[in-house]
């Protein structure tokens, strides 16, 4: 457990109050309820985010929403994670996306997407370059690379 | 050539020509220039293009405003340095980054294809040496060999792997830039040297031949390291997760369209190149250590 009450908020006191943009475009999100064959995900660049991160990710919209197709996911308490490694190889060749972009957190248990990913993709007959954004619990970008 | 601003907004080549120790501070802070042989960048774009940290580029400028100043100018900042190896050392005792191991570096999906094409293109570079000292241009065996390189440079450096390059990648950058269109120079520089490797095999003319493909083994090894250590991380870092995928899609249509042997029939004959300059290096051992017993 961590508090992180002392921490000092993103946007200064005296920032412009005005609300950050939504980008995201589509639903539903949850790994679960989406359908790789939805119009929204042929061919596009995907963001596969770990549930925390979106919360933890104070810029998570307009950094890494913003013009990409989106699912959800929680590889620790989540159950069915067949039915994920089917869906991710189906985007691979049914929707033929563009780009997986993973993001979780810094949590061991977050790589759990990552090699479930990888596993899935091992799979598909297309190969779909991969990038994964770690994100750490204070909201910062821990790393950023191409697997 | 006085002032720090003109000297920015000069070509790199004159600078290091005006400037040989400019040369030295770039060099010390693992930009490579010195061994690029178009040199039309500006110096200003360079500081950019090598990724710097506002640290490296600070100390960059400072060094060069020494040497302006007709003073010795600073080692390089201890960050810029502290990946080389022990006893790695260059001129005046410092650190020589631009000759220090290639540092690993993380490359997107398309970009780390093209690095995988480099290590064979420098399979083949590395054997010219060897080829050119053991060939005998009166064998057929021979020129079919040398001319079997010349298809490998034609047909997978050229036709294949720069055409992702010129025809794919530098799309996405400005076609104008110094730094783009002295890589394009590079390779049409290659070109003209098996251009004339090729009439050197038809003539028979081995000095020709030599001094043409070992020219071009010269520019492909410098212009591979650049592309690998500069070029490419830097595209990296400009182009957007979405241009990475395209990328990837567009090369995997030009890997579709050389068909499934072409990379495998080519890596079988630079082995078949390997194979025979390795015998005749053997060859001569032998020579030798029989004239050495009479
Ligand atoms: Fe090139
Ligand atoms: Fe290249």
């Amino acid at each position: 457990m961590q508090d992180l009450r002392d921490r000092e908020a993103e946007a200064p006191d005296g920032a412009p109050a005005g609300k950050a943009p939504s980008e995201l475009k589509q639903w539903p999100i949850q790994m679960h309820l989406i359908s790789p064959t939805a119009p929204y995900y042929q061919g596009a660049d995907v963001v596969l985010a770990a549930d925390c991160t979106a919360f933890a990710l104070g810029s998570f919209h307009a950094d890494y929403l913003k013009g990409k197709s989106l699912a959800i996911a929680c590889p620790k308490l989540d159950d069915g994670l067949d039915v994920y490694s089917e869906k991710i190889a189906a985007l691979a060749d049914e929707a033929q996306i563009n780009t997986l972009t993973v993001v979780i957190m810094q949590v061991p248990c977050c790589r759990g997407l990552v090699a479930l990913t990888q596993r899935a993709l091992a799979d598909a007959k297309r190969r779909v370059p991969v990038k994964v954004v770690v994100v750490g619990i204070q909201g910062e970008i821990l790393s950023e690379d191409w697997l | 050539m006085k002032t720090l601003e003109g000297l920015l907004n000069s070509e790199i080549k004159d600078v290091i020509a005006y400037h040989p120790e400019a040369g030295t501070v770039l060099a010390d802070h693992g930009v490579g220039c010195v061994t690029c042989q178009v040199g039309t960048c500006l110096l200003k774009d360079i500081v950019a293009i090598h990724g710097l940290s506002a640290d490296e580029e600070r100390a960059v400028m400072a060094g060069i405003e020494a040497v302006l100043a007709g003073k010795t100018p600073a080692g390089p900042t201890p960050k810029a340095t502290a990946a080389q190896p022990a006893g790695a050392s260059g001129a005046a005792g410092r650190p020589a980054a631009a000759t220090a191991a290639a540092p690993s570096i993380k490359y997107s999906p398309p970009m780390a294809q093209l690095v995988e094409e480099h290590r064979l293109i420098k399979r083949w570079v590395a054997q010219i040496p060897a080829v050119v000292a053991a060939m005998d241009l009166d064998r057929a065996w021979d020129r079919e060999l040398v001319l079997d390189g010349i298809d490998f440079v034609r047909s997978y450096a050229d036709r294949f792997h720069h055409a992702k390059e010129e025809d794919i990648l530098f799309g996405y950058f400005d076609a104008d830039s110094p730094a783009i269109k002295a890589f394009v120079t590079e390779h049409e520089i290659a070109r003209s040297h098996v251009r004339e490797a090729e009439a050197g095999v038809a003539a028979r003319d081995a000095e020709s031949v030599a001094r043409h493909l070992g020219a071009y083994g010269e520019l492909l090894a410098s212009h591979i390291k650049r592309e690998d250590e500069v070029l490419y991380p830097w595209m990296d870092r400009e182009l957007t997760t979405s241009q990475v995928g395209e990328l990837f899609s567009r090369f995997a249509a030009v890997d579709e369209a050389a068909g499934p042997r072409f990379t495998k029939n080519y890596t079988s004959l630079v082995e078949r190149i390997e194979r025979w300059t390795e015998s005749q290096t053997e060859k001569q051992t032998q020579t030798e250590k029989v004239q050495v017993a009479r």
